[in-house]
């Protein structure tokens, strides 16, 4: 019984949601929108058992001082101070001059630019290991990067002689080898997206229910 | 054992092709099937007395009026759901005047509800929906509609009623119609949709019935999920954990749910090699789900004991503070393996960077096209696509998980072929295959 239920409720809800692209009826639809709703009811208790685990696993650290306790003491601290604020100030915690807001624009936002701006300095590492032409493969890609990133600065059109061109070959490898191994993963993926989820509502796929 | 036949009779290769057959017909009717309601364009053109067009109306505007008399055209879509009619019509006016289109599910004469308002007057057809809320108000069988034509000074504001409206008009034309609603959309995609589902379906249930019969499924190796064992065994032997990250979508996305699956076979085998785990999660469901897995994974394993509960752990919600988090963790715990299996988005490299860095194996995949050159880069061994639904039946080598990956590879073959015969039929100037891949319309 511990696994034959849930069997039978993904079995029932897998079919049931798989239905919405073949019945447009909208009484159909209409229990749909309930069904996923569920969904968010049960994320949304989720989230309470997510800061319940963040608490679990990192407030004991803290109390023993274990090692780097205090990263652990920030984020415990700033999110209670987030979470009271929240709370505290309710419906209109995001107009100027509330706590809330100003938590927001001037930690939360800077400290969410300062992560992704990471990202142009590991784009540089990882270019600089890809694009070395070990092979003849890492060859292609180099010279095809090549094209493609002259072609779409300004100073790519100064180079003389092949500087009108880049633009035509940086379109041809944008728009034909580009696209047709983007459309090969696509067609891949899906096919094996619905081989997935015809094994999780038939009950082949169970190792996630802990029965062999 | 005997290996399956090179070409074994599929049993729903006939279902995909007779339902390409049988949708084809559908696919070149290029007309509406009429099925819905068609209201006979009732007129009713209601002239306000203050607005006689020639005084209204600039000289120059009035050439280029082209006196028609007002009708309206009120029909259900196609394999529609029953909540819209679409409205055409044709109705003359100024162009600085401004057109409403009001309904009513009781009479022809009200009470009006507002459906649009500001429509300019080249704007000669409005899909609308008759509610916005089914289970308070849910649709009526007929409704009439009025488009009516504002004054220029008429002033639209939340308080103005329907009917309020109708007073108001310059001119209006009315009609009616039935909804619609199908309980199938009868569109070709559909058809080959659940062509594909079918067959999927079939083979996977032929297979398994092969490989019961003693016939063996070739599966080719994978060198990215062979190294995930690899990566297991090194970190047991360097004694640190194995970071597994399941992308930061929540659970309905399937590959996320393609992550679980992995994540019981991968928790199975660092439960085997008594080794750690630290599963990384963006999203409080996902690590609920996670939890149990990892421990229904230590419990197959036969070491149910042995299941740290603080080894599942919700870091944050948000993108980037989640790429923070799990970097910390990195550079804290020096994981010897990182598993990076699911959906990502810009925090793919920032993580598997921050892994190169601290030298470990790092092994990803990843079905979102625009983030595999990052992981292809900076991680060992990156399964492409597809090849990260094959994983938990690479990894199971159960008979009917494998059978699956056949049958997949069947439909893909068929549809690589649907695909080639396409391209040579559009090429000579037939279209009727493009339509089998549409999924919306009617």
């Amino acid at each position: 019984m511990r696994t034959t239920l849930p069997l039978i409720i993904t079995f029932i809800v897998g079919v049931f949601m798989l239905g919405e692209f073949f019945i447009p009826h909208w009484y159909y639809q209409h229990i749909k929108t309930l069904v996923l709703e569920f969904g968010t009811v049960i994320a949304g208790v989720a989230f309470l058992l997510g800061v319940i685990n963040l608490t679990q696993v990192n407030l004991p650290r803290v109390l023993e001082r274990q090692p780097d306790w205090i990263y652990k003491a920030i984020m415990l601290g700033s999110m209670v101070v987030t979470t009271f604020f929240g709370f505290w100030e309710a419906g209109p915690r995001m107009e100027d001059g509330m706590v809330y807001k100003w938590l927001f624009d001037f930690l939360l936002v800077p400290l969410n630019a300062t992560m992704f701006s990471l990202l142009a300095f590991y784009i540089a590492s990882a270019a600089f290991r890809a694009f070395r032409a070990r092979n003849a493969e890492a060859t292609v890609l180099l010279v095809a990067a090549c094209i493609v990133m002259l072609a779409r600065v300004p100073i790519g059109e100064q180079i003389p002689v092949i500087g009108s061109y880049l633009s035509v070959f940086q379109n041809w490898l944008m728009d034909v080898p580009n696209v047709a191994a983007r459309r090969a993963i696509f067609v891949g993926a899906a096919l094996g997206a619905i081989a997935t989820g015809v094994r999780i509502i038939l009950g082949i796929e169970r190792s996630h229910l802990g029965s062999d | 054992m005997k290996r399956t036949p090179a070409f074994p009779i599929l049993p729903a290769f006939p279902l995909l092709f007779a339902s390409l057959l049988w949708a084809l017909p559908a696919g070149a009717q290029d007309a509406p099937t009429g099925e819905a309601a068609e209201a006979a364009p009732a007129v009713d053109e209601t002239e306000s007395e203050t607005a006689a067009e020639g005084e209204a109306v600039p000289a120059a505007e009035k050439v280029a009026f082209k006196e028609v008399a007002p009708t309206l055209t009120v029909i259900a879509p196609d394999n529609g759901s029953g909540l819209h009619l679409k409205l055409d019509w044709t109705i003359t006016t100024a162009a600085d005047n401004k057109i409403a289109v009001v309904r009513s599910a009781k009479s022809p004469n009200g009470p009006w509800t507002i459906a649009k308002t500001g429509l300019s007057p080249d704007k000669l057809t409005y899909t609308d929906k008759v509610t916005d809320d089914v289970s308070k108000n849910p649709p009526a069988d007929h409704y009439w509609y009025r488009v009516v034509v504002l004054p220029k000074d008429f002033k639209v504001t939340k308080e103005i009623t329907g009917d309020a409206i109708v007073a108001a008009a310059i001119r209006s034309v009315a009609g009616e119609g039935d909804t619609v609603a199908h309980w199938f959309k009868n569109i070709p995609g559909i058809w080959l949709l659940l062509a594909l589902i079918v067959s999927v379906t079939g083979m996977i249930f032929f297979f398994t019935h092969q490989v019961r019969q003693g016939n063996e499924i070739k599966i080719r190796r994978i060198p990215g999920i062979d190294a995930i064992e690899e990566g297991i065994g090194r970190a047991t032997e360097m004694g640190r954990p194995v970071l597994y990250v399941p992308g930061i979508d929540s659970l309905e996305d399937i590959q996320t749910i393609a992550s679980m699956l992995i994540l019981g076979e991968v928790s199975k085998t660092i439960a085997e090699y008594q080794t750690d785990v630290i599963v990384s999660c963006c999203v409080p469901i996902v690590r609920e789900v996670a939890d149990e897995v990892v421990k229904s994974g230590y419990y197959r394993a036969g070491h149910p004991d042995a299941f740290d509960p603080t080894s599942v752990r919700f870091i944050a919600s948000d993108q980037f503070a989640f790429c923070a988090g799990t970097n910390g963790i990195m550079h804290r715990q020096k994981p010897a393996t990182n598993i990076y299996l699911g959906r990502f988005f810009a925090e793919s490299l920032i993580l598997a960077e921050t892994g190169y860095v601290n030298q470990s194996i790092q092994i990803a995949g990843t079905a979102e096209a625009t983030q595999l050159p990052f992981f292809i880069a900076a991680c060992d061994y990156t399964l492409i696509g597809e090849e990260l639904f094959a994983v938990s039946a690479y990894l199971s080598q159960d008979a009917r998980l494998v059978s699956s990956l056949k049958a997949s590879d069947w439909v893909k073959i068929a549809t690589v072929g649907l695909l080639v015969i396409g391209t040579v039929t559009v090429s000579l100037g037939f279209n009727f295959i493009p339509p089998l891949f549409q999924l919306a319309g009617g």
